[in-house]
C-alpha cells in the first residue's frame, strides 16, 4: 500500500464501521439480559453472555412458524417470478412484433407506479372476492414485477445469440420448446440473481403483509416480530434476538451469491 | 433490436409466440396493477368506512386534502425525503462507487460486499438497530457524542427536526450499498482509453470526472435518480417503524398517511384520493424525468 492510498483506505474502513457497525451492535445486544442492552457506558462486548433471549424467544413464541410462513412465501413467490419474468423478458428481447414498443413502454412504465396507490383498493378487492389469503394474496399479485422483466430483457439481449435460436427454429424446435431447453439454461447466472433479488424482497416485505394478514397463526416473520415488539412495550431483548434470528438467511444467502445477484442487478442500468 | 423473426418462413409460425411469452405479464398486470388503480380512482370519489356501500361524494375528499394540514405536512416530509435521497443518497453513493473502482483496490469485494449487507436487512431489525442507536439516553449516538465531545444530549427521535435527520440517516445507511452497485458497474464500463487520453490531454483528476466520467455515466444516473426518486416517495417502514410519523407529525410520510387514513381511521375514500394524489405526482414526475433523459426505452 504506498502512502498516497492512505486517505482513500481510511475512507473505505470508515464507511465499514459504518454500515456495520449497527450491525454488530444489534448482534451484541441480543446476547445482553434486557436491563444491558440499554446501558451507560455501553458495553461493546456481552458480559454477562447470556443465551436467554433465544431461549425464551424459541420456547415462549412461535417463532418456527412464522419462519416458515415467510421461507414457503417467499421460495413459491421467488419459482414463478423468475419464470415469469423469464418468459416476458425473451418475449421482448427476441421478437419483432406489432405493438412491441407500446408494451414494452407500458410494462416498463409499471416501475414507477407508487404502490400506495393499489394498496387500498387490492386489500379491498382480495378481501372482498375472497382471495385474501395469504397464500394467494402474499404471492399471486406480486410475481410479475417489471424490474424483473427488464433485467431479464437487457441481459438475453446480450447474452443469448440469435444464431442459436435460428440453428434451432430450423431444426423444427416449436418456440417454448427452445425457451425451454435452449434460452433457459443460457440464462442461469441472470435467474440466479433474479431470484435472490425476489426472495429477499417477499422475505422482507413489511407494509402488504402488515396490511393484508390479520390471523396471527398466519403471520410473517416481519409481522410475528413486530406484534411481538408493540405487545412487549417495546423492550429489546426478545425482538432483537429474533430480528437477529431472521436477518441470518437473509445475509448468509446474500453473502453466497453475492457476485451473481450485485453483477445482475447492474446488468440493465448500465445500458440504460 | 432483434431480427429473429424476420427468417423467411419462420416468420408466420412465430408471430403469435411473443404474445404468449409476454400474456402472464399483462393479465397480472390488468388485474393487480389497471383494475386496483380504477377502483382507487373512483373510491377517491366516495366517502366509505369500509363496510356497506360506497357513497358518492364527488370530489369533496380532494376539497378536504387540500386544506387537509397533515397532509400538507406529509406531503412537505416526503419532498424532504425525496431531496436527500437525490441530493445526499445519490452523489454519495457515486462517491463510494468511485473510490471502489481505482485500480488495483485491495479487497474489493469485501467493501463492496460489506455497504450491500444492510440493503438485505429485514426492516424490523433496521427499527431496533436504529432505536438502539438514537435512544436519547442511553443510545449508541449520543454515547459516541458524549465520549468525542463531551455532550450529546440529541434528542435524535423526540425533537421534530432531529427525527428527520434521523430518518436521514436510517436511508442513508440502507440504501447507499444498493445504488453504489449501480454506478460501480457503470464506472467499470467506462473504456479506459478516455482516461488515458485524458490524462495525456493534462487533465487533472476533477477535469477527467466531469469530462470523461460524468458523460459515460449519464444513463446509470438518469436510472438511479429515477429509481431513488420512487423509491423515496413512497417511503414507508423507516417512520412508520422509527418514529410512528412523530413527534407532531415531522416524520409523517405520504403512504403513512395513507396507511393511518385507510387502516387506523377506516376513510377509506380519502385514503384513495391521497394514493391518486401520490400517483399522479410519482407517475407524472418519473415519466417527465424519463423521457428528458431518454431512458427504458425497448432498444438494445
Amino acid at each position: 500500500m504506498t502512502r498516497a492510498r492512505l486517505p482513500l483506505y481510511a475512507f473505505l474502513i470508515l464507511l465499514f464501521l459504518g454500515f456495520l457497525a449497527p450491525l454488530l451492535w444489534a448482534l451484541s445486544g441480543s446476547f445482553k439480559p434486557r436491563g444491558d442492552i440499554f446501558a451507560y457506558p455501553p458495553k461493546l462486548l456481552p458480559s454477562p453472555f447470556t443465551l436467554d433471549n433465544y431461549r425464551t424467544l424459541l420456547t415462549d413464541q412461535p417463532f418456527g412458524r412464522w419462519f416458515l410462513m415467510s421461507t414457503v412465501v417467499a421460495v413459491v413467490a421467488t419459482a414463478v417470478s423468475v419464470f415469469v419474468c423469464a418468459l416476458a423478458g425473451y418475449g421482448f428481447a427476441k421478437f419483432r412484433f406489432a405493438g412491441k414498443n407500446l408494451l414494452f413502454g407500458v410494462m416498463f412504465s409499471s416501475l414507477s407506479i407508487p404502490f400506495a396507490v393499489i394498496l387500498v383498493p387490492l386489500f379491498v378487492m382480495l378481501v372482498k372476492t375472497g382471495l385474501g389469503s395469504p397464500w394467494f394474496a402474499l404471492i399471486v399479485p406480486w410475481v410479475a414485477p417489471a424490474f424483473g422483466i427488464f433485467m431479464m430483457q437487457q441481459y438475453i439481449v446480450q447474452s443469448v445469440p440469435d444464431s442459436v435460436l435460428e440453428a434451432a427454429r430450423i431444426d423444427g424446435a416449436s418456440e417454448f420448446g427452445i425457451f425451454r431447453r435452449i434460452v433457459l439454461p443460457l440464462l442461469r447466472p441472470s435467474l440466479g440473481a433474479l431470484a435472490v433479488w425476489t426472495f429477499l424482497q417477499s422475505y422482507n416485505s413489511f407494509l402488504w403483509p402488515l396490511v393484508l394478514v390479520s390471523d396471527s397463526s398466519q403471520y410473517t416473520l416481519p409481522l410475528g416480530l413486530q406484534t411481538l415488539f408493540v405487545s412487549e412495550q417495546r423492550q429489546y431483548d426478545l425482538v432483537l434476538a429474533g430480528a437477529v434470528l431472521a436477518v441470518l438467511p437473509a445475509v448468509a444467502l446474500f453473502v453466497v451469491l453475492r457476485k451473481q445477484l450485485l453483477e445482475g442487478l447492474s446488468t440493465g442500468a448500465v445500458k440504460g | 433490436m432483434s431480427t429473429t423473426t424476420t427468417a423467411g418462413p419462420h416468420r408466420a409460425r412465430s408471430s403469435w409466440a411473443p404474445y404468449l411469452f409476454i400474456s402472464p405479464f399483462y393479465l397480472l398486470y390488468v388485474l393487480f396493477m389497471l383494475v386496483p388503480i380504477a377502483v382507487s380512482l373512483w373510491l377517491s370519489l366516495t366517502e366509505w368506512v369500509g363496510l356497506g356501500t360506497p357513497h358518492w361524494v364527488g370530489l369533496r375528499n380532494y376539497r378536504l386534502l387540500a386544506t387537509d394540514i397533515s397532509f400538507h405536512r406529509a406531503l412537505g416530509n416526503t419532498a424532504v425525503f425525496v431531496l436527500v435521497a437525490v441530493c445526499v443518497v445519490v452523489p454519495l453513493a457515486l462517491l463510494i462507487a468511485q473510490a471502489l473502482n481505482t485500480r488495483g483496490l485491495r479487497v474489493r469485494d469485501l467493501w463492496r460486499t460489506a455497504y450491500f449487507v444492510p440493503v438485505v436487512v429485514s426492516p424490523i431489525l433496521v427499527a431496533l438497530i436504529f432505536g438502539l442507536v438514537f435512544d436519547r439516553q442511553f443510545g449508541l449516538a449520543n454515547s459516541v457524542l458524549r465520549a468525542l465531545f463531551g455532550t450529546g444530549g440529541v434528542d435524535w427521535l423526540g425533537d421534530p427536526g432531529w427525527a428527520r435527520v434521523s430518518i436521514a440517516l436510517v436511508m442513508l445507511w440502507r440504501w447507499t450499498g444498493y445504488l453504489t452497485v449501480f454506478f460501480l458497474a457503470g464506472l467499470q464500463n467506462v473504456p479506459r482509453e478516455l482516461y488515458e487520453a485524458a490524462a495525456l490531454d493534462g487533465a487533472g483528476r476533477l477535469r477527467t470526472f466531469t469530462t470523461v466520467t460524468l458523460p459515460a455515466l449519464k444513463p446509470v444516473t438518469a436510472f438511479v435518480v429515477v429509481t431513488s426518486f420512487i423509491g423515496a416517495a413512497q417511503i414507508f417502514e423507516e417512520p412508520y417503524l422509527l418514529t410512528g410519523g412523530g413527534p407532531a407529525e415531522s416524520t409523517l410520510s405520504v403512504t403513512m398517511f395513507i396507511y393511518r387514513a385507510a387502516f387506523q381511521r377506516q376513510q377509506f375514500g380519502y385514503a384513495a384520493a391521497a394514493a391518486v394524489v401520490l400517483f399522479v405526482l410519482v407517475f407524472g414526475l418519473s415519466q417527465l424525468v424519463n423521457r428528458l433523459l431518454g431512458i427504458g426505452r425497448a432498444t438494445s
